[in-house]
């Protein structure tokens, strides 16, 4: 319990209502009662559990990478909240999408003032029990942002949230909160830059809960540059209502210890989810993370496409799961996970896991592989005059670009594209 | 510049430790057309290949030099640098990489830092080499030989071709899988680029090709060697005749590498 006094900090500090509070205690409670997770293809046994005391304050002006992004977002007329180490500099929900009814604030800032929203969906889609990470995040999540939007409501523009961890937040712990009414329409861009600093031993743990409601349409693209130093934990979950779509992009360039998981649980009749996901991987990166599709509902769809290229001692694994259900009648997915491996020491794993529990099956597919750059594509270019380093940097390029596309704010995606061109300089 | 001078002596080349072209001399310059022909299995691909450089293909002997340079000493890249082109049987298809950003690059890798092609000029240049191969326009946005069919692919070589420009074109079977309007576009476009400026090396199974493309020059190849050298004229008795009266007359009973009869 020594640890304990961070959850009372944390919600003095925001003025949290008592429901929230102790929604925060028990979630401490489950933490600390959980032993440390086996995982299959993560060794956890020597990675510690360290975060706190978290800064009340932060330098307000966003610089570097951050700033540019930021800069752009503006510029394109995006609502932007910028959180630095877990404490929000600001919101700005713009006039526009203020006039729609929409919220886009902090979630200290709603947790007060839209607290019905708040306290209808926190944790109802991620909740403390699944995992020790949920847990901790539930029980010391800061620096986050609420999403909502109302039913009806179509929303053109895209949401930014930066979160900018520099090592002095000791422990990141960012939860966003999208609530899509009914026949709404939102996307959220949501980035998480490590700028240096990142400290070892400490814990990231992130958490995405999104509520899509009946024919509503969203889309969320997780852009990170997840750095080695902290055990990284990721949760992006959506829930998927009757004939609602969710499409999610998972693009990380790092060489960060991470733990993550993509999915979207098609709980509607005729709910669908499409998820992107691509790594690129350097140095010691160990990314393990699982793109799922749970088919709950009637008549769903899902499709699964992830991408790796792996760089160094990078060792990853990618894994597809899709999940149809006792009574998900005529569901159909697709699944592929393709893995490139550019240098020697580079290991990786693709697999697919597809657990069938109905009869009446649409369709389900699956397709993985992990190689080296083909030789034969890599002759070819070289055969039109270019060095053998650009073709394969080309050809990598073209792996990761359908990824890159689908990320919908053009400064994320420059970003992401000049972090994936820097990587692969030879 | 000068003209373009491809020159092959004495070329041995082995695949899988296999000797498959063995001793053969040839010399190719700039508005010159040569043309070889010959069965199946008798080397004629593999000596494309190992011309270009691909890594499966070894040169266990002799010599080829393009413009006095020795090619055998260049990597892939730079064989194709220096002039030497290669329209393939069977090109590799690259998902993610659109068609014109690839011809893009490979023009600026010939042409050098500091003097690639302006962007609009590259495209206009490209649209109408499209228009003139008729490739669809949305060809050039589409990935590299993704999903072409195999007459697609077949003109997209071409258009790299005509693209780059290259000193010594080999055209691998470049008429296999063409019907006969896809082979009329595609001899064109050869004829077009038809100059001192540069020396073609077709590489066909059959003498249909050759009556849209007329080679000064018509080299039969058999177990690994050019063992008769004429001009149109040869191409096409043997499309009257077929191979047997050759072999007859030169003693070959099994016209594959690795008879020895």
């Amino acid at each position: 319990m020594s640890q304990a006094p961070l959850v009372a900090e944390l919600s003095q500090r925001h003025g949290e209502p008592g429901w929230l509070r102790e929604m925060r205690e028990a979630a401490w409670q489950q933490y600390e009662a959980m032993p440390s997770p086996k995982l299959e293809k993560t060794d956890l046994t020597k990675r510690t559990w360290g975060f706190g005391p978290f800064p009340a304050t932060v330098p307000a002006e966003a610089t570097g990478d951050a700033g540019a992004i930021l800069q752009s977002a503006a510029e394109a007329g995006m609502p932007v909240a910028y959180v630095r180490d877990g404490v929000v500099v600001r919101v700005d929900a713009t006039e526009a999408v203020r006039n729609l009814g929409v919220v886009f604030a902090d979630l200290h800032t709603a947790a007060r003032d839209y607290e019905g929203v708040v306290r209808k969906h926190l944790g109802t889609v991620v909740s403390a029990a699944e995992s020790k990470w949920a847990a901790l995040n539930t029980a010391l999540w800061h620096g986050g942002v609420l999403v909502h939007v109302p039913k009806g409501v179509a929303v053109k523009v895209p949401f930014l949230f930066v979160y900018l961890e520099t090592g002095e937040g000791n422990g990141a712990f960012p939860r966003t909160l999208v609530v899509a009414e009914e026949n709404s329409s939102l996307t959220l861009v949501q980035v998480h830059l490590v700028d240096g600093g990142a400290q070892p031993g400490q814990v990231h743990a992130g958490v995405v809960e999104v509520a899509a409601a009946a024919a509503a349409q969203v889309k969320v693209a997780a852009v990170s540059n997840l750095a080695k130093g902290p055990t990284r934990f990721v949760v992006n979950r959506a829930d998927v209502g009757t004939d609602a779509a969710v499409e999610w992009v998972f693009a990380d360039v790092g060489d960060g210890f991470t733990v993550g998981l993509v999915e979207s649980r098609l709980t509607g009749t005729g709910s669908r989810s499409v998820l992107r996901a691509m790594g690129l991987g350097s140095g010691r990166q160990h990314l393990d993370l699982t793109a799922s599709a749970v088919h709950a509902g009637r008549h769903t769809e899902s499709e699964i496409d992830m991408r790796g290229v792996l760089r160094g001692r990078a060792s990853s694994c990618y894994r597809g799961s899709t999940h149809i259900l006792n009574g998900a009648v005529a569901a159909g997915s697709e699944q592929r996970e393709r893995i490139m491996l550019l240098d020697a020491h580079a290991r990786a794993d693709a697999i697919p896991m597809l657990l069938i529990d109905e009869n009446d099956v649409q369709r389900c597919s699956h397709a993985a592989s992990v190689g080296k750059v083909d030789p034969a594509q890599i002759y070819y270019l070289m055969s039109r005059g270019i060095p053998e380093a650009e073709a394969v940097r080309m050809i990598v390029w073209g792996e990761l670009a359908p990824v890159v596309e689908a990320v919908p704010a053009e400064g994320v995606r420059r970003w992401l594209a000049g972090r994936i061109d820097k990587e692969l300089v030879p | 510049m000068s003209s373009p001078y491809l020159k092959i002596e004495n070329l041995h080349v082995a695949v899988d430790g296999k000797e498959i072209v063995r001793g053969l001399n040839l010399e190719v310059r700039g508005g010159e057309i040569h043309a070889i022909m010959g069965p199946n299995g008798t080397g004629k691909s593999t000596l494309a290949a190992a011309l270009m450089g691909h890594p499966h293909y070894e040169v266990t002997g002799g010599t080829v030099t393009l413009d006095g340079q020795n090619l055998l000493e260049m990597s892939v890249d730079e064989r194709a640098r220096a002039g030497l082109f290669l329209a393939m049987q069977y090109p590799a298809e690259v998902p993610g990489v659109s068609n014109a950003n690839f011809i893009r690059t490979a023009l600026n890798a010939r042409r050098g830092e500091g003097n690639e092609v302006p962007v609009m000029k590259f495209h206009r240049t490209l649209h109408e080499k499209m228009r003139e191969l008729s490739i669809d326009p949305s060809f050039a946005e589409r990935y590299l030989n993704e999903g072409f069919s195999g007459g697609e692919k077949k003109r997209n070589e071409i258009l790299q071709m005509v693209m780059l420009e290259p000193r010594i074109a080999i055209l691998d079977e470049i008429d296999s899988g063409l019907d006969i309007d896809a082979l009329k576009i595609v001899s064109q476009a050869v004829n077009s680029l038809r100059s001192p400026n540069i020396g073609f090396l077709v590489i066909t199974h059959y003498q249909r090709l050759l009556e849209h493309i007329v080679p000064d020059y018509v080299h039969v190849m058999m177990q690994g060697r050019i063992v008769r050298s004429g001009d149109n004229e040869l191409a096409r008795q043997l499309e009257a005749r077929g191979y047997d009266w050759l072999k007859q007359e030169l003693g070959i009973v099994d016209e594959t590498v690795g008879a020895n009869a």
